[in-house]
């Protein structure tokens, strides 16, 4: 049986995913993530989720943010004037490099 | 279990998580001020979805519309954040919310009536919302600081879209220019009091403040607040009124004269006892009856949903 491992480093960070293991259940699934993958990195929490129990949707199936352009919906698409909330620049920032990281319009 | 003192201790930016076994008190105090979090982005995502359809142009109907879906994705957020405490579950809170017992902010109880008191809510309580909740990403409990991260990151279209209504509206006609200037004076002290009561009156701030919970005091959130959105104010022409009193420290920052604000009506507000109110509060009830079969129906289908085409939402 396969089980995805999720590795958290720090208190507060996201589980993010690193890997999987084979383990007949999970007491043993906990026990080769932590060895497998909680024994160099830092880690403050390990999740195992069996593999059959992900759900997937990728985008060979769908068009993830639709098909048209949705530019309206992005910070940038708006110019005001005067200095803007430092939160505020930090959300458009942060959408600036979503918007680009997207790669097509 | 963990005592509240080691929680006070330990009580740092997303310090505490599902997996820790907090205290009642530490729980309750989450579950109150997130689900009144949530509720807000429910009660807010309702007071501006009528004006989709009252945009003035195609492009405003598309961003109120991307907006408003992003609320109620913001208040799904939020409820899973605060299901997690334990205390109460997503379906407790929404029916608490339509029956009148679920809070939320001040704001979003009066009516909005025309295009020209858009800004008042899409400018200047979401950078108000977007201040607070800029420091709630060091929030002690994980989810809610998580749910933060996301929020904050689409928040950014809300304000500059609601700021570049206002612009649009404060160059334009001259009575367009009173309207909204008329609009900016009933809303003011309203947007002001969005940050609570002052906190010598706050009921609830100590213990969420020494259990890391709430970041920054009522005060503090409010004159942050002020600093940096009167000089935006006063950019795009609009007058602040005489009252409430605001006075200029010498540095430059700004500081409100809390007893010109109607602290009555605040409180009336807060109990949900606000007679105009009511009408937001059961609008959305009705909103929550009328689809009701919807949930029932995808809830009955559930067992026999799988296999179909999957879907995007856009």
């Amino acid at each position: 049986m396969i089980w995805e491992v999720f590795r958290q480093a720090k208190t507060g960070e996201y589980h993010t995913h690193c890997g999987n293991v084979h383990a007949p259940d999970r007491e043993m699934a906990k026990q080769f993530a932590a060895i497998q993958h909680g024994r160099r990195k830092p880690t403050n929490s390990l999740w195992v989720v069996p593999r059959e129990e992900i759900g997937e949707i990728g985008s060979d199936e769908v068009a993830f943010g639709g098909t048209t352009d949705k530019s309206y919906r992005w910070a940038t698409a708006y110019n005001t004037t005067g200095t803007d909330a430092r939160e505020v620049v930090e959300s458009e920032d942060e959408q600036a490099t979503a918007e680009k990281q997207r790669g097509d319009d | 279990m963990m005592d509240l003192d080691t929680v006070k201790e330990r009580a740092g930016p997303r310090e505490f998580s599902p997996a820790d076994d907090l205290p009642r008190e530490y729980r309750e105090a989450a579950t109150r001020m997130i689900e009144f979090h949530a509720n807000s982005e429910i009660m807010g995502a309702y007071l501006e979805r009528p004006f989709i359809r009252q945009s003035p142009s195609i492009d405003r109907k598309l961003a109120f519309s991307a907006k408003v879906q992003d609320e109620i994705g913001h208040g799904q957020l939020l409820y899973r954040a605060a299901e997690s405490l334990g205390v109460k579950t997503r379906e407790e809170m929404l029916d608490d919310l339509a029956n009148g017992d679920g809070k939320f902010l001040n704001c979003f109880h009066y009516p909005l009536k025309s295009w020209v008191e858009v800004p008042m809510i899409s400018f200047f309580v979401d950078g108000a919302a977007m201040r607070r909740q800029a420091t709630l990403r060091r929030t002690s409990w994980e989810p809610y600081a998580h749910a933060m991260d996301k929020v904050c990151f689409e928040e950014g279209f809300h304000v500059k879209h609601g700021e570049d209504i206002l612009k649009e509206l404060m160059t334009g006609s001259r009575k367009e220019q009173q309207l909204t200037q008329g609009a900016f004076e009933e809303w003011w002290p309203r947007i002001i009091q969005f940050f609570g009561p002052t906190d010598d009156k706050s009921t609830h701030h100590d213990f969420a403040a020494s259990v890391g919970l709430k970041q920054q005091s009522n005060d503090d959130l409010r004159n942050a607040f002020l600093d940096q959105y009167i000089p935006k104010a006063r950019k795009y022409g609009l007058k602040i009124p005489d009252e409430p009193r605001i006075r200029e420290r010498d540095d430059g920052t700004y500081a409100v004269e809390e007893d010109d604000l109607d602290w009555d009506e605040f409180f009336t507000i807060a109990k949900n006892e606000y007679e105009p109110g009511l009408g937001q509060i059961n609008g959305r009830k009705q909103a929550q009856e009328a689809v009701d079969w919807v949930c029932e129906t995808i809830e009955a289908d559930a067992a026999t949903a799988r296999g179909h085409e999957p879907q995007a939402a856009d």
